[in-house]
């Protein structure tokens, strides 16, 4: 249904496109590693230390490598998803504020993504999102490849079925949440300070002040933080697309593929058989 | 007021921004991200024809941030020796001051010279740019499409809110209550949204979106060989510098 009929489906070869994909995961971890291990002596150093250069291009320029590797190889469909899970990713966002929730819900485009069009589509949608977000606010930027993991998770965690016991949504949420929290913390710490909201500022300021090194308090906040956040968006992004027609969530290709959802196979009401829907 | 600086293509100025912004990191220096603020980022702002826009902007995100950076770091710096002011838990310490100055400032620096280029710039002229450039197409729509897509999905939330209200969608204090009234907003809003891209993609497969041929755009090229030139002779000049700055001035 998506590939076109009178064209030639040409991509990038595989080959290169598996080369920048791991050319960006090792960046993005390599840029983690350096931060957390060489920590210490920058964050007292003050200046001189290329410790914010180095979150800035790592965690862009890797987001940018996976960004290069997917693109080439999604099918229409998960191209036109991404748009919509970036708007939706801004306007909850702006949502969360004006509805006065103390999380940012600003990662719930690219978990409804990785949910529908598979963890490559998510994870290029969370770098991409920041990388137009920060058109707009700046501060979005550096966390790119945060978003792109997130985005990797929620398509991971759904392709192995976690989206088809209600009961592991939040699991999985919370898993992710922690991870998004630990690549966050570095960023926040060595790009701007750890300055954040009222309400971070305040859990930072409370671990600073037990002695905790900025690098360490931003982390505790993040894995705070995050994990709530990410708790929640998983649960709201299975109560909506549980809540969706079923024709509608059933266009997907990874969704039928991998069984996401439950019932998701033939449409018929009988499918919600857990033994049928386990491998197959 | 409608004075508007079009002497360079938005893939120039987003560079040079982006250049800047390196530099600003590498040197991390409050005098000198204070000087490329002053200097550099208020002419171009004033001169934009945007100037109140960036303004607004740049103080709604990099307001809170500076003050929270000065009261996080001017209260709470355990590596300071030097206390100015013990307040039991919490003391002043000329460290953490000075910590947030060069935070404050790069900060600053950071947010000012990327809000000015980008909030100064026309999309549709930078997204012509990038297909004349000949970067990957599907790039190019994600880019122009969400671009497009933030403020209808914004207006459509909007809209199905006080629909929901409308049928007595009340949201209390509770954070439950909260949580219900965004899956009562999420859910037709996404439902919609889903449909339409459904749509798009079989539009969009039906023109040959997938295709490899080569394209032609329906506007002219804004971009010149000689802007060209200068982004990669920018580009070469600080990756130079930054090397030098790291490894040369030492040796």
């Amino acid at each position: 249904m998506n590939s076109s009929l009178t064209l030639p489906s040409g991509t990038a070869a595989p080959s290169t496109r598996r080369i920048l994909l791991i050319a960006g995961a090792v960046v993005i971890a390599a840029t983690y590693l350096y931060l957390v291990l060489v920590q210490p002596a920058e964050i007292a150093g003050g200046a001189g230390t290329p410790a914010g250069l180095t979150t800035l291009l790592g965690f862009l320029g890797g987001g940018a490598l996976l960004v290069a590797g997917i693109l080439p190889g999604l099918n229409t469909q998960a191209v036109v998803l991404m748009p919509v899970g970036i708007a939706l990713n801004i306007s909850f966002g702006q949502l969360a504020g004006t509805l006065g929730l103390p999380i940012y819900l600003d990662a719930l485009g690219t978990v409804l993504i990785g949910v529908l069009a598979g963890p490559a589509a998510g994870a290029a949608t969370g770098v991409l999102s920041n990388a137009i977000w920060g058109l707009f606010n700046p501060f979005a930027l550096p966390f790119a490849a945060g978003s792109a993991v997130i985005g990797l998770l929620a398509g991971l965690a759904a392709r192995w079925g976690m989206f088809r016991r209600l009961y592991l949504v939040p699991v999985a949420g919370l898993l992710t949440g922690v991870v998004g929290g630990l690549l966050a913390a570095p960023v926040a710490a060595f790009m701007f300070g750890a300055a954040g909201t009222m309400g971070t500022n305040a859990i930072v300021a409370a671990f600073r002040a037990m002695g905790d090194t900025l690098l360490v308090a931003a982390t505790k906040q993040g894995l705070t933080s995050d994990t709530i956040d990410k708790l929640i968006i998983f649960t709201v992004v299975a109560l909506i697309v549980y809540a969706l027609p079923r024709r509608t969530r059933n266009a997907f290709t990874f969704v039928r593929r991998h069984r996401v959802l439950l019932g998701a196979s033939s449409g018929d009401s009988g499918s919600r058989d857990e033994s049928a829907a386990e491998r197959k | 007021m409608r004075f508007r600086r079009r002497i360079l293509n938005p893939l120039t100025e987003l560079t040079i921004a982006g250049l800047l912004v390196v530099l600003v990191l590498v040197v991390d220096d409050w005098r000198f991200s204070l000087a490329v603020l002053l200097l550099l980022v208020l002419p171009a702002a004033a001169t934009s024809g945007r100037a109140v826009h960036i303004a607004v902007a740049f103080g709604v995100l990099a307001g809170p941030m500076l003050m929270f950076l000065l009261l996080l770091h001017g209260l709470f710096y355990p590596e300071g020796e030097r206390v100015l002011l013990d307040l039991g838990p919490a003391a002043v310490t000329a460290e953490g001051l000075l910590f947030a100055l060069e935070m404050g400032t790069r900060v600053a620096a950071f947010t000012g010279l990327l809000l000015t280029a980008a909030l100064s710039l026309e999309v549709s002229e930078l997204l012509e740019t990038l297909t004349h450039r000949g970067w990957n197409r599907k790039l190019v729509y994600v880019l122009g499409s969400a671009l497009g897509l933030a403020p209808l999905v914004a207006d459509r939330a909007a809209q199905i809110t006080r629909a929901q209200q409308a049928r007595g969608l009340v949201v209390t204090r509770s954070p439950l209550s909260k949580l219900r009234a965004l899956v009562m907003v999420g859910r037709p809003l996404i439902a919609g949204l889903l449909t339409d891209a459904a749509d798009r993609s079989r539009t969009l497969d039906a023109r040959g979106f997938a295709g490899t041929g080569p394209r032609t755009s329906y506007r002219a090229d804004t971009d010149t060989a000689a802007q060209r030139a200068v982004r990669w002779g920018l580009l070469a000049v600080v990756v130079v510098f930054t090397s030098w700055w790291y490894v040369g001035r030492h040796t």
